[in-house]
């Protein structure tokens, strides 16, 4: 008679995942050294998709997860982009160093916009974050400190020559793109990672399972507002010129919102994939102005309606192949 | 008396707030759904109605008379292949798709109307006014403030004493148990939909008569609506009006402190009503 022994082990990667883990690190070994290789021009490009990416996380993170819709998060990245400028241009500090200073403002404005917030319902929600945003623009608007409506330059930057910069500015993006992408999986992976699935599927018996909801929610929102505070940041450092207008932008919202519902809400994937979607469309279409902008609206309004998946979601059904699995299978497995 | 008259234009200010505010509170109420294209549809049958008023040469009441059906009927579509789809209880697809709704439509707008401001041209009304002491009160906004009070009026009356209106606060109150006392819930939301744009169309005339309309002025209509309805208490009718009278006079008030800070007074008041009164002026509780 053999003895004969169970193991099990948890599975977390899959092959997928491996493949997809190693295109990331090419991906962001291949970011850092664009100076080297890369136009301007491209190196713009890569900066603008890191952002997109980076925003479209973060709001996946707060819609897709701990179902906070927010149509406000421009005010987080117009807040953290005038923090760099202020910090840059008034008080002389060294602009990257200052990128890192300046997600402080959009974590101090996150707290009380949230305990604000939080006691309206859902949609109200929504509209409520978009009011604070409104509010920060207009008092942002009429501070002289600040040059009110004209906005502010970032001249300081002509002090480091383009490839200076351009180093650091790949650099940034790199920070910015583990930070924002590699963080949420990270968190997604951990305990926190399955309290928030489980929000995800049904807040309610979340908090029966012994879920902190309302705590969750909270920390997800400031981590939300930091995330997208970083990538405004760098956003309009690239630009070197920030205005109330653009800064505070409802159209960020709106970049949101359409890069995660089409790409796929609820999945890190999702999120990458609208952000490519989005940069190319926005490419090719872009020259078509409202004409681009009515397809965007009745696409994301047709997916909301009869694909709340997205491409993700859709691609997901052709087989089950995750670039970053956040479930456990359990493998058990019979030696003799 | 500066700030006396300021209050006096914020609550005649107020009036055309409750309009736009009304038919939010009444959706948000029955369905538990914002609609975030709100502002746009007004914006929309302004614009209408300024064309219109090009091609058919009826008067301002006569304009009234086809606007407002064709709000209703936009409502019924509205909610016929829109709204039904996402009823429920997640928030989140009926926001995703109104507010897709809204970014169409804009840009939709734009396309046809041009990014020009426009308003139907005053034919005496909208330009007279008459003293009360020192102060001069334009008779159109008196006649909006007026139909405004009505349409609050008309709405409670509504919902408190007809069958219709137990039906709505019966599925408000529980889909599923409204729906197995006989009331159909689809029915009902259609109702209140087509009440709550047929109200937008009337406020739209009124819009374009009292000022300009341009189609990029949605969402700012959008968030005075919901500040009026979230300042007065949610699931109130005439919380809303009270809401909209407060907004009106934040705004007049601030206007008079400095020409920048008009809506973010407004903003703010909506803010400190939030963190000192979550529930809403004139909520029950």
């Amino acid at each position: 008679m053999s003895e004969k022994t169970t193991y099990m082990r948890v599975q977390r990667q899959t092959r997928s995942s491996r493949v997809a883990m190693t295109i990331c690190v090419m991906v962001l070994v291949g970011l850092v050294t664009m100076p080297w290789w890369a136009t301007s021009g491209n190196i713009r490009w890569a900066i603008e998709l890191s952002c997109y990416i980076a925003v479209a996380q973060m709001w996946n993170l707060l819609a897709g997860y701990a179902g906070l819709v927010s149509v406000g998060q421009q005010a987080f990245i117009g807040v953290a982009g005038y923090t760099l400028f202020v910090l840059a241009q008034n008080f002389g500090v060294n602009p990257f160093l200052a990128v890192p200073l300046s997600i402080i403002t959009p974590a101090l404005l996150a707290v009380p916009t949230y305990l604000l917030l939080h006691r309206l319902d859902g949609p109200y929600f929504a509209i409520g974050t978009w009011v604070v945003a409104e509010a920060v623009r207009l008092a942002t608007s009429n501070i002289d400190y600040v040059n009110a409506g004209a906005g502010l330059t970032l001249r300081v930057m002509t002090n480091y020559s383009q490839h200076e910069r351009e180093v650091a500015f790949v650099i940034l993006c790199a920070i910015l793109l583990l930070v924002t992408v590699g963080g949420s999986y990270w968190l997604l992976r951990s305990r926190h990672g399955l309290a928030l699935t489980a929000m995800r599927d049904n807040a309610v018996a979340a908090a029966s399972q012994g879920v902190n909801v309302n705590r969750l929610r909270f920390v997800i929102f400031i981590a939300a507002a930091v995330g997208t505070g970083f990538a405004g940041s760098i956003y309009y450092m690239a630009q070197l010129r920030i205005t109330p207008a653009a800064g505070f932008d409802p159209f960020w919202a709106s970049m949101c919102i359409f890069i995660v519902m089409v790409g796929g809400i609820g999945a890190i994937e999702g999120a990458i994939i609208g952000a490519l979607i989005y940069f190319c469309a926005d490419r090719f279409f872009g020259e078509y102005g409202s004409a681009y902008m009515i397809v965007l609206g009745l696409m994301t309004l047709i997916i909301a309606l009869y694909a709340r998946g997205g491409v993700w979601g859709l691609l997901q059904k052709l087989g089950d192949h995750p670039w970053f699995p956040v479930r456990r299978k359990l493998i058990v497995e019979d030696k003799s | 008396m500066q700030w006396l008259d300021a209050i006096i234009q914020g609550v005649l200010l107020g009036g055309m707030y409750a309009q736009y505010a009304l038919g939010m509170a009444l959706m948000f109420g029955v369905m538990r759904i914002v609609n975030i294209a709100h502002g746009d549809v007004m914006i929309l049958l302004s614009l209408i109605a300024v064309t219109l008023a090009g091609v058919v040469p009826v008067g301002n009441l006569g304009l009234i008379l086809l606007v407002v059906p064709i709000a209703v009927a936009l409502g019924w579509v509205l909610q016929k292949f829109i709204l039904n789809k996402v009823v429920g209880a997640d928030p989140l697809p009926s926001l995703i798709a109104t507010f897709g709704l809204s970014i169409a439509l804009q840009n939709l707008m734009l396309e046809i109307w041009s990014a020009d401001t426009r308003s139907l041209p005053s034919s005496g009304i909208a330009s007279e006014s008459f003293n009360i002491g020192p102060i001069y009160v334009g008779l159109l906004p008196v006649i909006v403030l007026i139909c405004a009070f009505c349409i609050t009026a008309g709405l409670d009356g509504v919902l408190r004493f007809t069958r219709f209106g137990r039906g709505l606060r019966a599925a408000a109150a529980d889909t599923e148990a409204a729906a197995m006392a006989g009331v159909n819930p689809k029915k009902i939301y259609a109702t209140a939909t087509a009440i709550a744009v047929g109200i937008l169309g009337l406020a739209a005339v009124f819009a374009a008569l009292r000022a300009t309309v341009s189609p990029a002025d949605g969402p700012a209509q959008l968030i005075y609506a919901f500040e009026a309805v979230i300042i007065g208490g949610m699931g109130s009718i005439w919380g809303a009006f009270v809401g909209a009278m407060v907004l009106g006079v934040a705004q007049a008030v601030g206007l008079r402190i400095d020409p920048g800070l008009g809506i973010l007074f407004g903003h703010l008041v909506f803010l400190a009503v939030l963190a000192g009164r979550p529930q809403g002026l004139m909520a029950r509780k």
